[in-house]
């Protein structure tokens, strides 16, 4: 290609692009919002498959003794579980500390010292396992053991969060798919809008021997921008809602302990990017090829 | 050079444009197709750059076999035609330069030879001192004119033209017709499809008349009406 013909496909797809603004600025807002729920759905799904997989790696459990323990079974008890071989340590966290450990788990909002004038929290012993997959059947045990009223540990919380994540993901990818499909109609209308306002050029372009795959191209390349405008905009919402709003909603969730998830930030925007350009693509290339066949 | 054998053509609501039409055109002809408004000359024409594809018979054109052309192959077909028609079919947001390059540019063509045909095709048809206006601001004439210089900037073998006069003034027309000549001379094969009694007349060619969609007469050097050389004037 020289650069005559570049300068000349570039002048027909900007021709093209500008002519019908309005109806290209409603495409470009269905990529967009299409792309941010793809990608709001891809990073919640991301942060909760983090923190499923840091709940299940925990070795951490706790045992909570009844109002009404005296301290001879607490004794036995903590006795019970340093001599058995599938634990590592063990800590024993007396009513008062346990309010303190809230206390600043929670920043501040529950406050030990003025808001209770009695401590609702009972004694508890903080029990590491040697093995994640031990502590299910420690935990049984446990339960059996004298002045004992519940064993916490994450499992549960994982069976829950698994099932929403399950949910999240079906919702999520309906909703996905419906927008796709919105977005890939709204397209290809509006590029049927152009072609439309270009059928004389196209007519002439056939009649003096274009090849379809020359006709198609700066329609392609059309939706190709529209696509990857429209997925730039999403990423830009995104990202303002990632650094604004996800840190306010952590702070007011102080017992989810979002910590370690990773989202490859690089990746995830050339996914969206690619997936707004081929959503483009698509429906170009349908609602052109449709024209050129008659 | 264009060749048909048999050729029929039904439209599909049952109207049969074309009837058994057998015709054979020489390299280098100059050739009227006269008859009434819906006797089938456009459709003739259509079906020679395979806009249309016949019911039943033969096309050859310039060696290629249209009737059974794969819709893939229809572009490089097209190359070797030039299609000229009443309503000129510019681009009313191009230069006539434009305009005559798009025909070159749209099939890939390298910007050397852009540069060095589309001057060429506009001095053939006198319009080199206008090639930076818009149609718009072109007598029908010179409008045409862009048109037929669109129509031979990728030098093809064949014009066809298609009531290349209908919306034009006699000395308009006297004009586009000497210019079809001059490209006839050059060793163009011409068709052209017109209802232009005087054009026809004046200039005592090949006239292949059409009647329902059949061949009735086919003369050198005719007339519009048949026979009116002999001085035997129809009705109509």
């Amino acid at each position: 290609m020289d650069s005559g013909k570049v300068k000349f496909f570039l002048g027909e797809v900007l021709r093209n692009f500008t002519r019908n603004a309005g109806m290209q600025a409603t495409a470009i807002g269905t990529v967009a919002m299409t792309i941010v729920l793809l990608g709001a759905f891809l990073f919640v799904r991301q942060a909760l498959a983090g923190l499923g997989n840091e709940l299940l790696s925990q070795v951490e459990f706790s045992i909570y003794f009844k109002d009404d323990v005296t301290t001879a079974q607490e004794d036995a008890t903590r006795a019970a579980m340093q001599h058995d071989p599938r634990i590592a340590s063990i800590q024993f966290v007396p009513k008062r500390q346990g309010l303190q450990e809230l206390s600043q788990e929670t920043h501040g909002k529950i406050d030990a010292g003025s808001l209770l004038t009695e401590n609702p929290l009972p004694d508890k012993l903080r029990v590491q396992a040697k093995d994640p997959s031990l502590v299910p059947a420690i935990a049984a045990s446990a339960r059996t053991l004298p002045g004992v009223q519940n064993v916490v540990y994450q499992g549960d919380v994982i069976a829950r969060l698994v099932a929403v994540v399950e949910v999240l993901r079906r919702v999520g990818i309906g909703a996905i798919a419906i927008f796709l499909i919105v977005a890939c109609v709204i397209i290809s209308n509006t590029i049927r809008l152009t072609v439309f306002a270009r059928r004389r050029e196209i007519s002439i372009m056939q009649l003096v021997g274009a090849t379809n795959m020359y006709i198609r191209a700066p329609f392609i390349f059309e939706g190709l921008i529209a696509g990857v405008l429209g997925a730039l905009l999403a990423v830009v919402i995104l990202a303002i809602a990632r650094y604004t709003l996800w840190p306010n909603l952590l702070l007011s969730l102080p017992f989810v302990q979002f910590g370690s998830t990773t989202i490859d930030a690089p990746l995830l925007v050339a996914e969206l990017l690619g997936a707004g350009g081929a959503i483009g693509i698509a429906a170009s290339w349908y609602s052109v090829g449709r024209h050129l066949r008659t | 050079m264009i060749s048909l054998r048999n050729v029929s053509l039904i439209y599909q609501n049952g109207v049969r444009a074309l009837d058994n039409v057998t015709l054979e055109i020489a390299k280098g002809d100059f050739v009227f197709l006269v008859g009434h408004s819906g006797t089938g000359k456009s459709s003739l024409l259509r079906l020679l750059y395979r806009e249309q594809v016949p019911s039943s018979g033969e096309i050859t054109v310039d060696g290629i076999r249209v009737d059974r052309l794969k819709r893939s192959r229809v572009p490089a077909l097209r190359r070797h035609l030039g299609v000229v028609f009443q309503d000129f079919k510019l681009l009313s947001d191009k230069t006539v330069w434009e305009n005559v390059a798009f025909a070159m540019q749209v099939t890939g063509a390298h910007t050397k030879d852009v540069m060095r045909q589309v001057p060429r095709a506009l001095d053939l048809v006198g319009l080199a001192h206008k090639s930076r206006m818009y149609p718009g601001e072109l007598s029908g004439g010179e409008q045409q004119r862009t048109a037929i210089a669109r129509a031979l900037v990728n030098n093809p073998k064949i014009l066809l033209c298609d009531e290349p006069t209908g919306n034009l003034d006699p000395s308009n027309t006297t004009e586009i017709m000497e210019l079809l000549l001059r490209i006839n001379l050059k060793g163009t094969t011409v068709l052209v499809a017109t209802h232009n009694q005087a054009v026809v007349d004046r200039m005592r060619r090949r006239v292949v008349r059409l009647e329902d969609g059949k061949i009735v007469t086919d003369e050198e050097r005719g007339y519009y009406y048949l026979g009116l050389g002999q001085g035997q004037i129809l009705s109509g």
